[in-house]
């Protein structure tokens, strides 16, 4: 908490750094879902109904800021990062990252259940972009803060689900990027490791340099941690401004 | 294509390590372990080897070698058909997850049956010795042929990855297609002796697998040099299936997230 606030008037000093830019964002979902080969044949004529997730969404965060984004479900907050991470690409408008790394915090990537926990930490690594010598230097201390002890070199399969998650979430959170995208806050583990990956998380989201967007249903977690909120509803901008100014509002429009 | 090159360049050393990883668990957890890579291949090729030899009675000289050469690349190209066409809907985890150029799944795949293809050539090659067949120098045509094989294959394989997310019975159909193609590319038989005449030279021709199979044989069985045009046109045309599929795949890979 302390950090966040040093960090903004830090923040002010050098701002205009912009981290992202996100301009006129349009996301469609066609209805293209799966078919059958039958059903295509007469797709070829039909209008194919359309939903728009995202109707033309600009925003910047600059560089070091941590922007929570709220809404109610289906508003579009989560289709969004995923634009943003790279993983859609946009019908309409820009995603500009001006040359920043970017992840976005997902658990156990890519992780094959039949491989020891230190080969998953390099096959998880290299698909969220490491080369295998980053990933090298940070192995240490991805098994350290995993703390699995000499399971790390057994199959993930004998792991219990509260192992499963410490090796997943120490991978994505030691193996760090610029821009750093957050789908719900994890804390995950037994109560011990829940206030480590809490703290470390704080820790990832308030480091200066790095920028966060994190999309959560917990209003004490926006508040907490964020610099700035974005409240969305049905594909668009409600309002953009500090958490003071947003969140009562927010509050008082999910009550009716 | 210039980002293709990029992309491979930047990903190919996970697509190696993936492979790697798939082999090492398809085996971690049997008895027999890394064995099953050379008795699976080696048992399905004695039984077409039996059935089609000795209960067909075919007089093919050096029958055993000329299946097993047949069997080897057309597992190949097999794999790699009914492995594309669910690669993305299996792999639904990691596509909405994070961004990965979707053919480096295919090409992670392609590796481990490469690995295989190279396990089955050595037991071919056993065979071969065993049976004294001639050994000649135009061997080396391997490498060619089966660079030409897995060009095409690759092709084949990016565009049934394309069209096998959004169509939920492709697999259906490239079922039945390959189980065709299976017996219609000689993998147990002479096309050129058992089917004289325009149907036997249409075959050859118009099917990758049977002509690549044909000139396999050509140059490790006969010792004969294999038909160079032949070769230069189905590369060609791999290339061209291979520039399809990449295009087809840039064009509408961010949007797999989206159907799955």
């Amino acid at each position: 908490m302390k950090k966040a606030k040093d960090k903004k008037i830090v923040g002010k000093k050098d701002d205009k750094n912009i981290a992202v830019t996100v301009s006129n964002l349009h996301i469609k979902y066609r209805g293209i879902t799966k078919t059958s080969i039958r059903a295509s044949w007469r797709h070829m004529t039909d209008k194919v109904e359309v939903f728009e997730a995202l109707k033309g969404v600009s925003f910047e965060i600059e560089e070091g800021k941590i922007l929570g984004i709220v809404g109610k479900n289906g508003s579009g907050k989560s289709t969004m990062l995923r634009a943003i991470a790279g993983i859609f690409s946009p019908d309409k408008g820009k995603i500009d990252l001006h040359g920043h790394s970017i992840s976005l915090l997902s658990i156990g990537v890519g992780f094959n259940k039949k491989l020891t926990g230190r080969e998953n930490i390099y096959l998880s690594g290299m698909l969220l972009g490491f080369s295998e010598e980053e990933i090298a230097k940070k192995e240490r201390e991805i098994i350290e803060f995993a703390d699995i002890g000499k399971f790390i070199y057994k199959p993930v399969r004998t792991y219990s689900s509260g192992m499963y998650s410490k090796l997943a979430f120490a991978i994505t959170a030691i193996l760090e990027t610029d821009i750093m995208l957050i789908d719900e806050v994890l804390s995950v583990g037994d109560a011990k490791f829940k206030e480590k990956s809490y703290n470390k998380m704080k820790e990832l989201i308030s480091d200066e340099h790095r920028t966060v967007i994190i999309v959560s249903h917990s209003l004490g977690t926006i508040r907490e941690l964020c610099d700035e909120v974005l409240w969305l509803n049905d594909g668009k901008i409600m309002m953009k401004g500090s958490a003071e100014e947003i969140l009562p509002k927010y509050e008082e429009f999910m009550k009716n | 294509m210039k980002k293709f090159f990029f992309n491979i360049k930047k990903y190919y050393k996970y697509a190696i390590r993936s492979a790697k990883a798939e082999l090492k668990s398809e085996v971690s957890d049997s008895y027999l372990n890394w064995l099953w890579w050379i008795i699976e291949p080696l048992c399905f090729m004695l039984i077409y080897t039996f059935v089609f030899g000795f209960v067909f009675k075919n007089d093919e000289p050096y029958f055993a070698s000329f299946v097993f050469v047949g069997q080897t690349a057309w597992d190949f190209f097999n794999r790699m058909a009914t492995g594309s066409v669910r690669l993305i809907t299996n792999n639904k985890d990691l596509v909405t997850k994070v961004y990965i150029p979707k053919y480096i799944l295919l090409l992670a795949k392609s590796f481990t049956y490469l690995f295989k293809m190279g396990i089955a050539f050595l037991i071919t090659f056993c065979i071969m010795l065993f049976q004294h067949v001639p050994f000649t120098l135009n061997i080396l045509y391997i490498i060619p042929i089966v660079l030409v094989l897995y060009v095409i294959s690759f092709g084949v394989g990016m565009i049934l990855m394309h069209f096998g997310v959004f169509l939920n019975d492709l697999a259906n159909l490239t079922n039945i297609v390959l189980r065709m193609m299976f017996y219609l590319s000689g993998v147990f038989y002479n096309i050129k002796r058992r089917l004289s005449g325009r149907i036997g030279f249409l075959l050859l021709r118009v099917n990758p697998i049977a002509f690549l199979m044909n000139e396999l044989r050509k140059c490790l069985i006969d010792g004969v040099n294999p038909s160079l045009e032949g070769l230069l046109f189905w590369l060609a045309a791999g290339v061209v299936l291979c520039a399809i599929g990449v295009h087809a795949i840039h064009k509408n890979e961010n949007s797999y997230a989206k159907v799955i």
